[in-house]
């Protein structure tokens, strides 16, 4: 899965979550900027960990502000998965 | 005049248990419990169990562990530990040894630090602290606020805790009695200080003595859920531990009633709330809690098939609490889980607050979920009046009677107390009220007075029973009629393209009368319909025509640690002209800066 298609997901998963449309994120996009309150952020990685068959421990979302940063951490752990 | 007090007479067998005096007691006590414990769980889903005996002994041990690094019975403590069993572990042990644990949030994702460190640093200097017990991860977050706290003489990781404990690295020896002889706890000494989450102001630190504690967890384990460990009661909890309904709720009220508890995190419930019901099912839990949010989010993610092969009809309870309760939330929670054999009547309604320690109302355990239906138009009046069957009202869910030696009155704005279905302030005494806020003699005054705990919220009371309107302070009184912002809140929450939390209500003084102002987040797209049609559903239904509507970027709202929005900070932002610049810049030409102004 490319950068782009990533970005997709999360766009479709946040669509879900917010109950509104969410599009036209980059990898600069904050995250705290989307509206989304904490849990529903929790409840946005844990759609995306279970679409990608992987875990994102919590420790390691401390910290992480951007839609890159969050891309950074699921391709590090698709790759430990692998 | 409505003053409600529980007389033993009406609690016969469930009164007559007593609790240990101080918490430091209650743990003591539990020393040879092996076959009862607390439960784990960590994000992978591992459990790692703890007997009371196991969790008494490691807490002693930390205990040595913070007496030996030099802390002395009284001094503050800032604790800031993720993991709920170091979290509980830690605090314990600080009990133990006299010293008063000050719990702190530990810094969550996706957020810039800034804020996170003005937070410790204010709490850790409000306390006074003399350290700060933090874990190896949080640290460097912590770090930073060390040197705004003049108080703090170290900042302690679990391995220094560790080493200090085992004795090594201080003078070789393992701690004994006779070294560290037990500190002597009374019921008049401080078990913590819980900073209040700061909705509406700066965190304030209510002083909870050990008496306030083992009053409160008697009268909610005992009178309200009639706690009983030999008829195999279980508690779960993904409530955070730095939140008075998951520590006192889930800590303190089981360990001074023999009470197992499987801890699952937080962040794992919101991931995925199955993981709630999964481990109830499992562990054959009866006991529950959540705030309103959490059902309503347990309820729109479940899917049918989620809760395939789950049978929770072990369940008694799932109580709901710490924020305003929607009838529709619970009966909407309650349909989706009908299949697995989950019953209305287990949840239940209560209200309580940490000034109260905890709890203060409880509804019968017996009793489904009650709604009293009322007359919008005389609830404005501030009278609280049964609309007859089936015409439309508001619905205010009935938050039950207060327990045996407390009592609960309702106050008009001079103090005077009100009758019957009179809307007015709750205020409350008994042992489970505290004293104080920690060294705040102006925030304490305003709301401790005379033994009486003014709460701050508005409510009523019908037939001894207690019915919460909303936060006083927060009552938007148009032409003599009060509307209470949540409910505006929630009526423009309905509509598509806005979301709960991202919307505040509040009034404004303009040409000497009181005006409705709402702002709501949302994306610039949706902008268009929402400006016309959040006016005509808050008209619609709440009978109020909205001064201004705004709505503003997505994450421009203040919110609290817990996602709520702040209505104060928010409207003082607004009225110094702060949101203009982050408003959509949709509106016609001519308005101030994309300010819409809908009527007027």
């Amino acid at each position: 899965m490319t950068r782009t298609e990533l970005i997709g997901l999360f766009e479709k998963t946040a669509t879900e979550i917010a109950e509104r449309d969410i599009k036209g994120l980059s990898e600069l996009t904050e995250i705290s900027s989307l509206g989304i309150d904490s849990l529903g952020i929790l409840e946005l990685v844990g759609e995306m960990e279970k679409q990608l068959s992987i875990q994102l421990p919590d420790d390691q979302l401390v910290g992480l502000t951007k839609i890159g940063d969050l891309l950074d951490l699921v391709e590090k752990r698709r790759k430990l998965a692998s | 005049m409505a003053d409600v007090r529980r007389t033993s007479a009406e609690w016969p067998d469930r009164t007559a248990r007593r609790v240990a005096p101080t918490l430091a007691a209650a743990v003591e006590a539990l020393a040879n419990t092996h076959e009862r414990g607390f439960t784990f769980v960590d994000t992978q889903g591992a459990e790692r169990f703890y007997s009371f005996h196991a969790l008494h002994a490691e807490a002693l041990k930390r205990s040595y562990g913070l007496r030996r690094l030099g802390l002395q019975k009284g001094e503050r403590i800032s604790l800031i530990v993720a993991e709920s069993d170091d979290f509980v572990l830690t605090l314990l042990g600080a009990v133990l040894a006299g010293v008063v644990p000050v719990p702190i949030y530990p810094r969550l994702g996706f957020k810039a630090s800034d804020g996170y460190v003005d937070s410790v640093a204010h709490i850790t200097n409000a306390a006074g602290s003399a350290a700060i017990v933090t874990t190896e991860q949080q640290e460097p977050y912590v770090r930073d606020a060390v040197p705004r706290c003049p108080s703090v003489k170290q900042l302690i990781d679990m391995k220094m805790l560790a080493a200090a404990a085992e004795g090594e690295g201080l003078d070789g020896r393992a701690p004994s009695e006779r070294e560290l002889p037990p500190v002597e706890v009374t019921p008049d000494d401080i078990a913590f200080l819980q900073f209040t989450s700061g909705s509406t102001s700066l965190p304030k630190g209510v002083v909870v003595k050990h008496g306030n504690l083992a009053a409160n967890c008697r009268a909610f384990m005992y009178e309200g859920l009639q706690a009983n460990p030999q008829a195999g009661d279980k508690g779960i909890s993904w409530l955070p531990l730095f939140h008075d309904m998951g520590l006192i709720g889930f800590v303190f009220g089981p360990l001074f009633t023999d009470i197992p508890v499987v801890f699952l995190p937080t962040s794992s419930f919101a991931r995925s709330p199955r993981v709630w019901l999964e481990a109830a099912h499992r562990h054959r839990a009866t006991l529950t809690y959540a705030p309103n949010f959490g059902y309503a989010l347990a309820a729109k993610r479940l899917k049918d098939r989620d809760l395939q092969g789950l049978d929770l009809s072990c369940l008694r309870v799932a109580g709901c609490g710490a924020e305003p309760i929607q009838v529709a939330t619970l009966r909407a929670f309650a349909d989706k889980l009908a299949p697995t054999g989950f019953k209305p009547e287990y949840l239940l309604p209560c209200y309580g607050m940490a000034e109260g320690t905890l709890a203060i109302s409880f509804t019968k355990l017996t009793e489904a979920v009650h709604a009293d239906r009322v007359a919008p138009e005389a609830l404005q009046a501030g009278k609280a009046t049964p609309v007859a069957d089936g015409a439309p009202g508001n619905d205010i869910v009935c938050c039950g009677t207060v327990f045996e030696n407390h009592d609960v009155r309702i106050v008009d704005d001079a103090g005077n107390p009100l009758g019957e279905r009179q809307v007015g302030q709750i205020i409350t005494r008994g042992p489970s009220v505290c004293e104080s806020y920690y060294q705040n003699p102006e925030a304490s005054a305003e709301s401790f007075k005379l033994g009486w705990l003014y709460t701050g919220d508005l409510g009523y009371l019908a037939n001894g029973e207690l019915y919460i309107c909303g936060r006083l302070k927060d009552v938007i009184i148009v032409r003599g009629r009060n509307f209470y912002p949540q409910d505006i809140e929630w009526c423009v929450a309905q509509i598509e393209g806005t979301r709960r939390d991202n919307v505040v209500a509040f009034g404004i003084t303009e040409d000497g009368e009181e005006k409705l102002v709402i702002l709501a987040e949302t994306s610039r797209m949706q902008a268009g319909a929402l400006r016309e049609e959040i006016p005509k559903r808050v008209l619609d239904e709440i009978g109020l025509q909205p001064f201004k509507v705004e709505l503003v970027a997505l994450g421009t709202l203040p919110k609290t640690s817990s996602g709520k929005p702040q209505r104060r900070k928010t409207k003082a932002l607004w009225t110094s002209g702060q949101f203009v610049a982050s408003t959509h810049g949709a509106a016609p030409e001519g308005a101030a800066a994309g300010a819409q102004e809908i009527s007027e």
